[in-house]
């Protein structure tokens, strides 16, 4: 394994330690507030990453991946990261009432804000990764043959989850309704969408890995 | 029953074609040098188009190239 392969790999063990740290770490410990540290770390390690693809360019990912593969594993990771998003945007709607109706309510500002830059650096990863290929071939049939067969497998899970969703709220009790309000069945659906995106990109990695094994 | 599959002899063709590499091979067939990494290791069947455009680029008959043999 290079260096410059090694180093990859420590700043993703860093921004997914910011990651979990952001998502899931404690609002106090020992009076430091998890939440906003693991939301610094997880930048730094990207924006570190951003540094060390420009210096190391074509060292950073494997050589045996192709250039759609490199691009399968940075949209795997932003699309989690974004699927985390997600999920805190929408676990605080319930409990606002009728300020969740409001697009700008106060507990999912900060989100959104983090939210765009997740895709800001998502789009210049992405066109730097890109860029280390320029010249060569991009996509092939193979690629677009795993591209294919990971939409249907993701328009099936996401069938799967709409069946889920209108089973789980036609069984809900009517006194447990009330938190559902337009705005949270739109961020719900938009949810879905995510976690279509997500499914559809573990099943591409998933199968170049198999086909490599 | 038994089961067939696509063989191919990519590999021992290149070889023999002045040890052609599998980055030169991807190039004359406009693919990725992992498809031909796939394609080698039987991970992967090509398309009817990929596999005349292999078998021209190791200059031999496509039924020589690719086979559907017993697994």
């Amino acid at each position: 394994m290079t260096k410059a392969l090694r180093r990859t790999q420590v700043l993703l063990a860093l921004a997914a330690l910011g990651a979990a740290g952001m998502f899931l770490g404690p609002d106090g410990w020992y009076g430091i507030d998890i939440g906003p540290v693991g939301s610094a770390v997880l930048y730094a390690a990207l924006w570190l990453f951003v540094i060390h693809l420009s210096r190391y360019s074509g060292e950073v990912f494997p050589e045996s991946w192709s250039p759609a593969e490199k691009q399968a594993w940075v949209a795997l990771v932003f699309t989690t990261l974004v699927t985390f998003h997600v999920a805190n945007l929408l676990l605080p709607l319930p409990d606002l009432g009728a300020e969740a109706d409001q697009l700008r309510n106060s507990a999912t500002r900060p989100l959104w804000i983090n939210l765009g830059m997740l895709i800001f650096g998502w789009i210049v990863i992405g066109s730097m990764v890109r860029k280390q290929d320029a010249g060569a071939v991009q996509l092939d049939e193979r690629d677009l043959r795993i591209a294919h067969r990971a939409s249907r497998f993701a328009d099936g899970a996401l069938a799967l989850l709409i069946i889920w969703l209108v089973v789980a709220l036609v069984t809900l009790p009517d006194q447990s309704r009330t938190w559902l309000r337009p705005l949270i069945a739109a961020n719900v659906l938009i949810a879905l969408l995510i976690a279509r995106t997500l499914v559809e990109n573990i099943y591409t990695v998933w199968r170049y890995r198999r086909e490599r094994a | 029953m038994s089961e067939f599959a696509v063989r191919n002899r990519i590999r021992e063709f290149r070889m023999l074609n002045a040890a052609m590499t599998q980055a030169a091979l991807a190039e004359a067939c406009g693919v990725t040098r992992q498809t031909i990494i796939a394609l080698e290791a039987e991970k992967y069947s090509p398309s009817l188009e990929l596999a005349f455009k292999l078998a021209r680029a190791l200059q031999r008959n496509l039924e020589e190239v690719f086979q559907y043999a017993e697994k």
